[in-house]
């Protein structure tokens, strides 16, 4: 029953994989710097890894805007986001998984009766403002420092491609770890609250109970980038403007950038050790960080070459997305909570600063932690296969084209 | 890594190589022009069988080069242009090759007063193509000097124009003892030792606008 529930946030977690990881790779893949097949590979690794390892903060944020406390809103407020995604992707918007979370999350609070925490909102809202402004930002010095080293090093232009492939390939293992990292909030956030599992011991480290939500989380991520993401990557691109192999490498890098500082504790007091405020650790829609950051090299270049209404879309998916998910997710749980009889969650008690958490807590259950053994296992397994599978499918090919072309050249003889 | 390394390496050779291969073409064609014009047929004869050489190298590098940016994605972005550029570069070669071809097998009887003129419409043609060779290398190292290059490619076509021009009309009103299917036959010859600098400003037409593209 509980796997039941956490079928909705798989669910979002998939989509996440299909559009916010396409963001990823999508401008490498769209400038064809980078074959679909190895991309979807390596952001399904490190996102995986970004999620297990650094999931935790953004996760904290998400959980004060709204403890959902009950495993039946889990599922619905979780349900109502990625209803939400997938419409709105239906009809072409840049839409975030972050926004569609904030929105449910508030449309639990209002149907429960629960206060918005103020801070957590405004903390999140305003990384809507700034993750693309940041985006811009990285994106246009980024572009610069490439550009004048370029210009300056009369490095061969096959030669610097391949530097630009190899970072692409750095920058976007480092992005889908920072996608991982910052968005598996989104995914499996509202579950921590209501799920408890046993933790799982590896031999060498430990999955806490919200580890293994993680895992389980990248693994929906990792089934989305690898099943449907194809298609968006090759569109994300191109859509905005045409990009170049540097634009590109740039896009992806600054996206990495804006979704590690917003996900990165050690980074965040590292500026608060310099005296500068810290920087919250908050779930960003890496969707609107690399339109931000195109937009930023349009910029730099004159702008003449930037579809000006996908600005439009974004301001309008800022108020459309919450709206929608807030009101679907409210309707959702009056349906669950009176139709189904599911508890979708109650009022927290709050006396002074204290907060009573009257959180329903599953009860650990060894059935899960065993099926999550499975699940790994059974992902290293697939892993180590894909790879190998790779590698010799490659081998094969290089190997027929040398015969081809040793024929070739013999019957020109 | 190490693989991917050793292909861009080996590309790199290769593009130097057909661009290298190009250049002796155009150098052996003078030479071989001057051969014929001095009826030295022996080293006419050598000059012919280095450029068909030269020709097949060039041949095989294309398909090569070509090849290996498929199978490697090797300049994704480029790929169609760098393809486009080393086709009309081969042109040259080909160009090349059938002219001193047709010296060989038409034998023209080039009066020894046109040899200046001939020499000239040669120099200045395969001058133009000279020239593209070093902007068709700027393009890999240092795009922002291509156009520069280009400007002595288009200088020169106009030149073997304004000469094979000038000399045609010699041909035709000056030289009344020459036969008209003489006449014809100079210009026919004329007309394929002008194709090179014809086909170097194609090229060059074609560099100057992936020049633009890279730089912007």
């Amino acid at each position: 029953m509980i796997l039941l529930f956490l079928t909705s946030g798989l669910f979002l977690g998939w989509s996440l994989g299909a559009n916010d990881a396409a963001n990823v790779f999508g401008s490498a893949v769209g400038s064809k710097m980078v074959s679909f097949r190895k991309a979807a590979i390596i952001a399904s690794i490190f996102v995986l890894l970004g999620a297990v390892i650094q999931g935790a903060g953004a996760s904290d944020t998400l959980g004060k805007l709204g403890a959902v406390n009950a495993i039946g809103g889990s599922f619905t407020v979780a349900l109502a986001a990625a209803v939400t995604v997938y419409l709105m992707t239906k009809f072409a918007y840049p839409v975030s998984t972050t926004q569609a979370i904030v929105g449910a999350i508030i449309g639990w609070n209002l149907f429960t009766g629960n206060h918005t925490d103020s801070m957590a909102l405004t903390q999140i809202v305003s990384t809507w403002i700034s993750g693309p402004v940041l985006g811009a930002v990285f994106g246009i010095l980024l572009y610069i420092i490439l550009k004048t080293i370029k210009k300056n090093s009369s490095i061969h232009l096959v030669r610097f491609e391949s530097y630009i492939r190899t970072g692409l390939l750095i920058a976007g293992a480092f992005g889908a770890y920072s996608l991982g990292a910052n968005n598996i909030a989104n995914v499996v956030g509202v579950f921590i609250p209501a799920f408890n599992l046993h933790s799982f011991d590896l031999g060498i480290f430990m999955l806490s109970s919200s580890q293994q939500l993680f895992l389980l989380g990248g693994l929906a991520i990792a089934a989305g980038i690898l099943t449907y993401s194809s298609r968006v990557m090759e569109m994300v691109g191109n859509n905005i403007m045409e990009l170049s192999s540097e634009a590109a490498l740039v896009v992806v890098l600054s996206q990495a950038l804006v979704l590690f500082i917003f996900s990165s504790s050690g980074f965040s007091s590292f500026i608060e050790r310099m005296g500068l405020p810290p920087v919250p650790m908050v779930p960003v829609s890496s969707t609107q960080v690399v339109i931000g950051s195109v937009i930023g090299i349009g910029l730099y270049k004159g702008a003449r070459n930037i579809n000006f209404r996908i600005l439009g879309e974004i301001a309008a998916g800022w108020i459309l997305t919450p709206l929608f998910s807030g009101f679907l997710a409210f309707f959702s749980l009056f349906f669950v909570r009176n139709i189904f009889s599911i508890d979708v969650g109650r009022k927290i008690e709050r006396t002074g600063d204290q907060t009573v958490q009257m959180i329903q807590v599953t009860q650990a259950d060894q059935h899960i932690s065993e099926i999550l053994q499975y699940l790994i296992l059974g992902l290293l397994i697939t892993g180590i296969s894909a790879v190998l599978l790779y590698y010799f499918l490659e081998r094969k090919k290089k190997i027929e084209l040398q015969k081809s072309e040793e024929k070739f050249w013999k019957n020109m003889k | 890594m190490a693989v991917f390394t050793r292909t861009t390496k080996n590309l790199i050779l290769k593009i130097d190589e057909f661009f290298d291969n190009i250049d002796l073409g155009l150098l052996v064609f003078r030479e071989g022009v001057k051969a014929y014009l001095e009826k030295d047929m022996e080293a006419f004869n050598r000059h012919i069988q280095k450029v068909e050489l030269l020709e097949s190298n060039a041949d095989k590098l294309q398909r090569s080069i070509e090849n290996e940016m498929i199978t490697h994605s090797i300049l994704p972005q480029h790929r169609s242009e760098v393809s486009s550029l080393i086709d009309s570069l081969d042109e040259i070669i080909d160009t090349i090759k059938s002219s001193l071809n047709e010296f060989s097998i038409e034998m023209p009887d080039i009066p020894v007063s046109l040899n200046h003129n001939f020499i000239s419409i040669m120099e200045a043609s395969v001058s133009a193509g000279e020239e593209l060779i070093p902007a068709a290398r700027a393009y890999f190292k240092s795009p922002y000097t291509v156009r520069e290059k280009l400007l002595k490619v288009y200088y020169f076509e106009n030149e073997t124009d304004k000469v094979s021009r000038n000399t045609t009309r010699i041909i035709f009103q000056e030289m009344k003892d020459l036969d008209l299917a003489h006449k014809a036959h100079l210009r026919y010859i004329i007309h394929h030792i002008e194709n090179i600098s014809d086909n170097a400003q194609k090229a060059a037409d074609l560099l100057s606008a992936m020049a633009i593209k890279i730089v912007m």
